[in-house]
């Protein structure tokens, strides 16, 4: 009887552990197979561009020979492969900015009540389901000056004298597609702050109301600091997305005029099926990865907000 | 008894290769066709065809699968090496050279003798297919470039049709006024605007991208000649000209915001615009006032066979061969009336051609475009040799591109065709 009241706890610890150890495995069967194809439909591509890289393969389907890091050192030392990079920043940039602004006085306007207010939030997301098809053959006819509608607009408020080709110079059509794309992605971007703004408790509002904080003041001190989570959340998420916007770059200006809105996504594009080099666009690519992974990593370290705890 | 009886059937039954059997040997060969005609109204004519077709041979199921341009580049090849290629891919001649570095492009020469001891080719669209000791595509149907302006307008400005670039630059400039662009020119780093630049390039006698030995041979003082021309004419066109592809030119010529155009055709919609038959005017591109006689871009399409199988190698053929008899190959060039020409001498004569209502109305400017294509010929498939690194150059849209460094970057000709020399030469590296 003592023997067994000794064992007891040991027995019991025993049982115990085989249980969680069963519901462990259990659990582990039961994702296993989502984490062996995600390991394999992210891992797989990325591994055969890695061997792509360190090979000299043309045209897709061709065989290559193992070059090293030739391509690596060809890229790096390609003043053209810089120039997309610092193009694709500029539209990072120019994307956060436009959208930022329009997106947050969207979601501040929808989080009031007003008549309509609710199929307002439904139909400002329409212009992101739109397809790209669309959107593109929408703004190519808008900005056209055989028909267009904005350059006579344009033109009746005395803005211009005569029509302009919006993308026929560099900066003019960087600045164009980036309004674009910026039209197409804010409604995104609004409804994510718009269910931010929705967490934030009411009665800090009320209480900076009591204390005589202004309109200006709440924004800075209150919602802004309070969005912060989903900021952080949109900083990574918005630079990825915008980092790799192709379809209306290409389908618009097609990296024109002049190479002025090759972004990289495009030279990589133009390399692999233009230029036939699938190697050099595989090698751009890695390289790409590695510098968004590197982004993302410093954008955790440095960006995410402090826990109150912490 | 009865064991004897199903043994004797089973036995019968195996002689004559039973009823699976005999069906299986009787099942029809499927091929598959892809083409770049994607607008509905090509698709539908196209699948026409190839009813008519699968009626008249019951042994042969031939179904298409329409692809776009932009994507068959990296498709095909793709499709190619996962042992999925169509058995017939419709190409054009750059696009031809890429194919054929896959190895897997089987030789046609013999069907086109074959075709052309019927037809008569017209030996301008066999030849960007014809290299390295073989044909590899049989040709289908013609596209060349032409300008195109309304008689009337040009009359109302008091100035002629063109023949020459000084006559062409005056003319762009008297009739740029009231909103309206003289020249509708394209800048766009685009196939189009490669074909405008060659265009051009052809009537400026530099037609040779390629010396005999393979070389590069962009820089020359033709060249420079040509782009210098460009620059002086393109002052008289549309602002946003370098954005442009050729819907876009297309459009400024229906709404009248352009006055002239380099088109393949305009016929089509300036049809569905209300415009005169009589009104519209199509001449050669003019040419440099040095020169004689006049010059312009034409290349056909053609079909490449990439069907490994005997069976289906024969059905293709058999398909490209009813596509060409005079009573199919008018309704299949009419799939785009005023655009697609014939590349066959009884093509150009079939009354299956001609009967359609819309060529019929514009009979008169079909027969010069047909005429114009006559002296067409394709940027790197000139010589007596094709070199592959032309499927890269036209790719790479490298005409286009040296366009814009002058007209967009400001740079001299001089310097943008030597930009260019350096970026072809770059492009044939391996």
């Amino acid at each position: 009887m003592s023997a067994v009241s000794k064992d007891a706890p040991a027995v019991v610890a025993h049982r115990v552990r085989r249980r969680v150890f069963r519901e462990q495995l259990l659990a582990y069967g039961l994702v296993a197979p989502l984490l062996l194809w995600l390991g394999a439909s992210l891992l797989y591509p990325l591994a055969e561009a890695l061997v792509l890289s360190v090979q000299d393969v043309g045209i897709i389907g061709t065989r290559g020979h193992f070059v090293g890091l030739a391509n690596y050192a060809r890229i790096l030392g390609d003043a053209g492969f810089w120039l997309s990079l610092v193009r694709s920043v500029v539209w990072i940039v120019g994307n956060a900015v436009v959208q930022t602004v329009l997106a947050l006085a969207t979601a501040l306007l929808l989080a009031e009540e007003f008549p309509g207010v609710h199929v307002a939030r439904v139909w400002v997301i329409v212009t992101w389901i739109v397809p790209t098809i669309v959107v593109v053959i929408i703004w190519r006819w808008l900005l056209s000056t055989s028909g267009g509608m904005i350059n006579p607009l344009l033109m009746q408020l005395g803005l211009i004298s005569r029509p302009i080709g919006f993308f026929s110079s560099g900066p003019m059509s960087m600045t164009a597609l980036i309004l674009i794309n910026s039209w197409r992605w804010f409604p995104f971007v609004a409804i994510m702050f718009l269910s931010g703004l929705q967490n934030i408790p009411l009665d800090v509002y009320e209480a900076a109301a009591v204390d005589g904080a202004g309109g200006l003041q709440r924004l800075t001190r209150i919602t802004w600091p309070l969005l912060a989570p989903t900021v952080f959340v949109l900083t990574i998420i918005g630079t990825l997305l915008s980092f790799n916007v192709f379809d209306v770059v290409w389908l618009l200006t097609g990296g024109g005029p002049s190479d002025a809105t090759t972004t990289l996504p495009v030279l990589i594009y133009r390399t692999a099926f233009k230029a036939y080099r699938l190697s050099e666009a595989a090698t751009m690519s890695v390289v790409a990865t590695v510098l968004l992974m590197g982004f993302a990593l410093l954008a955790i370290r440095q960006l995410a907000p402090k826990s109150q705890g912490a | 008894m009865l064991r004897r009886s199903l043994l004797t059937t089973a036995l019968a039954l195996t002689a004559t290769g039973g009823l699976t059997g005999g069906a299986r040997a009787a099942a029809p060969v499927t091929i598959t066709l892809w083409h770049m005609e994607q607008p509905p109204h090509r698709v539908q004519r196209v699948q026409e065809l190839l009813d008519a077709f699968n009626k008249a041979n019951p042994d042969i199921v031939a179904r298409q699968e329409p692809q776009s341009w932009g994507d068959v580049y990296a498709k095909a090849p793709a499709a190619i090496a996962a042992g999925n290629a169509p058995d017939i891919l419709f190409a054009i001649p750059d696009f031809t050279t890429v194919i054929k570095q896959l190895g897997t492009l089987a030789p046609v020469q013999d069907l086109v003798a074959e075709l052309d001891a019927k037809h008569k080719f017209i030996p301008a669209a066999v030849k960007p297919y014809s290299y390295d000791g073989g044909v590899w595509a049989v040709p289908l149907y013609n596209m060349a470039l032409s300008l195109w302006y309304r008689k009337s307008v040009l009359q109302a400005a008091g100035v002629a049709a063109p023949q020459t670039w000084s006559q062409w630059q005056a003319a762009a400039k008297a009739l740029t006024k009231g909103g309206v662009y003289g020249m509708g020119l394209p800048a766009n780093k685009q196939l189009y605007t490669d074909q405008t630049v060659y265009a051009v390039m052809t009537n400026a006698g530099a037609s040779e991208l390629f010396n005999a030995d393979g070389s590069v041979c962009f820089d020359n003082p033709e060249s420079v000649a040509a782009f210098k021309f460009y620059k002086d004419l393109y002052q008289y066109t549309a602002p946003d000209a370098a954005s442009w592809t050729w819907g876009e030119a297309e459009a400024c010529f229906d709404s009248e915001s352009c006055a002239m155009v380099l088109q393949f055709t305009v016929i089509k919609s300036y049809d569905q615009q209300g415009g005169k038959p009589d009104d519209l005017g199509v001449i050669a591109v003019p040419h440099a006032d040095s020169r004689t006689a006049s010059n312009t871009i034409a290349y056909s399409n053609a079909a490449m066979i990439l069907a490994k199988d005997p069976a289906k190698q024969a059905a293709a053929r058999k398909l490209i061969t009813f596509l060409l008899e005079p009573e199919n190959y008018g309704r299949f060039l009419n799939m785009e009336p005023g655009l697609f020409l014939p590349v066959t001498q009884d093509g150009a004569k079939s009354a299956s051609f001609w009967g359609d209502p819309l060529t019929a109305k514009y009979r008169p400017q079909v027969e010069t475009m047909i005429a114009n294509s006559q002296f067409g010929m394709l940027f790197g498939f000139t010589g007596e040799k094709v070199f592959p690194s032309i499927g890269a150059i036209s790719a790479q849209n490298i005409l286009a591109e040296t366009l814009q460094k002058v007209v967009v970057d400001g740079q001299s000709p001089e310097a943008a065709v030597k930009a260019g020399q350096a970026r072809m030469q770059d492009a044939a590296r391996k």
